[in-house]
């Protein structure tokens, strides 16, 4: 394309040449115990079930519920290791990025410039690890912007920090 | 003419503001209980004498307490302006106290419904880009301080106003009757009779409520019956819902655009649009072309057979998920010569024009294909397993070369045009969608790709602005890069403001 001769630029920000750094281990607790406490009610409500309100025609399946209940379960838990991995932020002069998804890849950048605030937040299960969550808001459709889950509570507040003065410059 | 007025004390609306807020009152006390009112009416006459009396009296009590609230609402309404911030104090028992600064307001409009018209006073709001809390509207003021109020705060805005005398009094565009029948004849019919059966359906569906609670769903169920076998025997009966349908279509477009768009003139000044129209509500809007986040200029085949295509100027959203139609300003009906004006006013375009339209790669196409195939066979599935019945396929035949055609025409609309500063979006089925965004104005930008488009090399692009997303699908992965850096370098570089 040569539309694009004029931006040979040396400051030219590269978004393939930036070292992106992997979100906190222990989030990947945090997800599973979450995880167990959706599932688990779901179980227990499938067994009372079985016990008490499944007439013999259903229970004759009960094997296969069973089955695939499980199956989904495992599944899920299958995805979340593998794409735990895969969320990681990058810190930029003068942006902040984060990228994650397994079969769909997705990278979001958003300006400092752009930012209009930014907020920390720690849930219950996240603060027994010390853990927190960054989410900064731009214009507009406030729903989709960038949200990082699971990294310290320190260092949610660093980069708050750090990006506050950036906005305030 | 500002000097007249003192704005920097509290100053209440004009008194006739009272009446408007009691009117205003009215019709939502009316707009909520219409259902119980219209049953009262219609079994007044079983009502007894004593009855009746009383029924007067609670419709007297509650004129006369809505009349209180509102000469309460319109005392405790207090606005002033100091320190370069709109202030303004209201509420009777929960007191409000807001104050707006001025770089914040993103426009301020005039507005003026029967009520308004009849005594002659203006509503005006003043628009910000923030939360839903902050949008205000004074509902009564004299031309005269509306004016000077208005004046008064755009004036003290970063850039100042520099109206020359005469300019605007040539209008860009001016639609007469003549112009708006040629509008409403060529809107999306289609779109327009489904808008208006929903508004019909919902109607329905509550005197439906309350003749079910009054137990006379059987004499319906009747009837619907009888119309079904009807239905089914005669293809005459269909022939004339279709003309029906059809009528009404017409007949809803012609209102829409007639009571919205009514004396529809427009003028472009130094740094603003000026935009006034409508028939019952007259709306005045003043656009800063600095606030504007894009534009999309649109026609459809019967448009463009005219020669005509309407502009929607999109401004910044609040931040809450309701999107407000009020944000999307449509200027319908205009000339080629008008749209050229208007893009040159706002861009530098003439470097956009030049550069060549860059199609998705073909990925995009196949992507659509599968999708819609895989929904089209699983709609048949689902119908034939309904019916049981394997004419149900015949109409494939038909329905099948529509949704190529469909798909053909969709894909050829998609393409993009990007320069420097520039970014041109076009996109469309029956419709096209030019959509002009300077690349500055994004908020933040995001690259998707599935598993599939990774095989392919592509991915999609998201420009997410502040007046909501603007998509480019299926570029190759390393286009994407390209956009997505230049983008960034743009926004990070770029010192004038995004609104």
């Amino acid at each position: 394309m040569a539309i694009f001769s004029n931006d040979l630029v040396l400051e030219l920000p590269d978004i393939k040449k930036i070292e992106f750094i992997k979100i906190n281990k222990n989030y990947l607790k945090v997800i599973l115990i979450n995880l167990f406490l959706v599932f688990s009610p779901l179980y227990i409500g499938l067994i009372l079930l079985h016990q008490l309100v499944f007439t013999k025609e259903i229970n004759e399946f009960i094997i296969p519920i069973y089955s695939v209940f499980t199956a989904v379960f495992g599944f899920v838990i299958w995805y979340i290791l593998l794409s735990f991995t895969k969320r990681k932020y990058a810190l930029r002069e003068k942006d902040i990025s984060y990228k994650s998804g397994l079969l769909i890849r997705q990278i979001t950048t958003v300006p400092f410039s752009r930012i209009q605030h930014v907020e920390t937040d720690e849930k219950p299960i996240s603060r027994i690890f010390g853990l927190a969550s960054l989410s900064i808001y731009t214009a507009g459709d406030s729903s989709d912007d960038l949200v990082i889950k699971g990294i310290t509570k320190k260092k949610a507040l660093k980069i708050k920090e750090f990006i506050t003065t950036k906005i305030n410059e | 003419m500002s000097n007249s007025f003192d704005f920097s004390n509290f100053s209440r609306q004009s008194p006739k503001g009272v009446l408007v807020i009691y009117i205003n009152l009215i019709y939502k006390v009316i707009r909520v209980s219409w259902l119980l009112l219209f049953l009262l009416v219609k079994d007044f006459s079983k009502v007894s004498k004593i009855g009746a009396n009383y029924i007067y009296l609670g419709l007297a009590l509650l004129l006369l307490f809505l009349l209180a609230r509102a000469y309460l609402i319109y005392k405790n309404f207090q606005f002033k302006i100091a320190n370069e911030h709109f202030i303004l104090k209201q509420g009777i028992l929960k007191k409000t106290n807001t104050s707006i600064p001025f770089h914040r307001i993103q426009n301020i409009n005039f507005k003026q419904n029967i009520i308004q018209q009849i005594i002659g006073v203006f509503e005006v709001s003043i628009e910000t880009a923030g939360s839903k809390d902050t949008e205000i509207a004074i509902k009564a003021l004299p031309l005269l301080k509306a004016e000077a109020l208005k004046e008064l705060v755009s004036k003290s805005t970063e850039f100042n106003l520099k109206e020359i005398i005469g300019t605007d009094k040539k209008p860009l565009v001016r639609i007469g009757l003549k112009e708006l029948l040629k509008v409403s004849l060529t809107e999306n019919h289609l779109q327009n009779l489904v808008l208006f059966l929903a508004i019909v359906i919902g109607f329905f569906q509550q005197i439906e409520q309350i003749i079910d609670s009054l137990g006379r769903t059987e004499a319906l169920d009747g009837l619907i019956v009888e119309s079904k076998n009807v239905l089914s025997v005669s293809f005459f009966f269909v022939l004339i819902v279709l003309i029906f349908l059809t009528i009404i279509a017409l007949l809803s477009s012609f209102v829409k655009v007639f009571l919205v768009h009514f004396n529809l003139t427009a003028y472009l000044k130094d740094d603003s649009f000026e935009i006034n129209q409508g028939l019952f509500t007259k709306k005045s809007i003043v656009l800063k072309k600095q606030k504007i986040q894009n534009i999309t200029i649109s026609t459809n085949p019967l448009k463009r057979l005219i020669g005509i295509s309407f502009i929607t100027f999109k401004q910044a959203l609040s931040g809450k998920v309701n999107v407000k139609k009020d944000k999307l300003i449509r200027l319908v009906g205009c000339k080629i010569a008008q749209v050229e004006i208007i893009k040159a006013s706002l861009f530098n375009v003439t470097e956009l024009e030049k550069g060549e339209k860059i199609y998705p790669n073909s990925y995009y196409k196949r992507r659509i294909f599968a999708f819609t195939f895989l929904f089209t066979i699983s709609i048949y599935l689902v119908l034939y397993l309904i019916f049981l019945h394997v004419e149900i396929l015949y109409a494939a035949i038909l329905v099948f070369p529509i949704i190529l055609f469909l798909i053909n025409k969709k894909v050829k609309k998609r393409f993009y045009k990007i320069t420097d500063g520039m970014l041109l979006v076009g996109s469309g089925l029956l419709e096209t969608h030019l959509t002009y965004l300077e690349i500055f104005k994004v908020q933040n930008i995001k690259m998707k790709q599935t598993l599939f488009q990774k095989r392919s090399n592509v991915a999609d692009i998201i420009f997410q602005t502040a007046s909501g997303k603007i998509f480019i699908p299926c570029v190759p992965f390393e286009d994407a890069i390209k956009i997505y850096n230049h983008t960034l370098y743009k926004v990070e570089n770029t010192k004038t403001s995004w609104m």
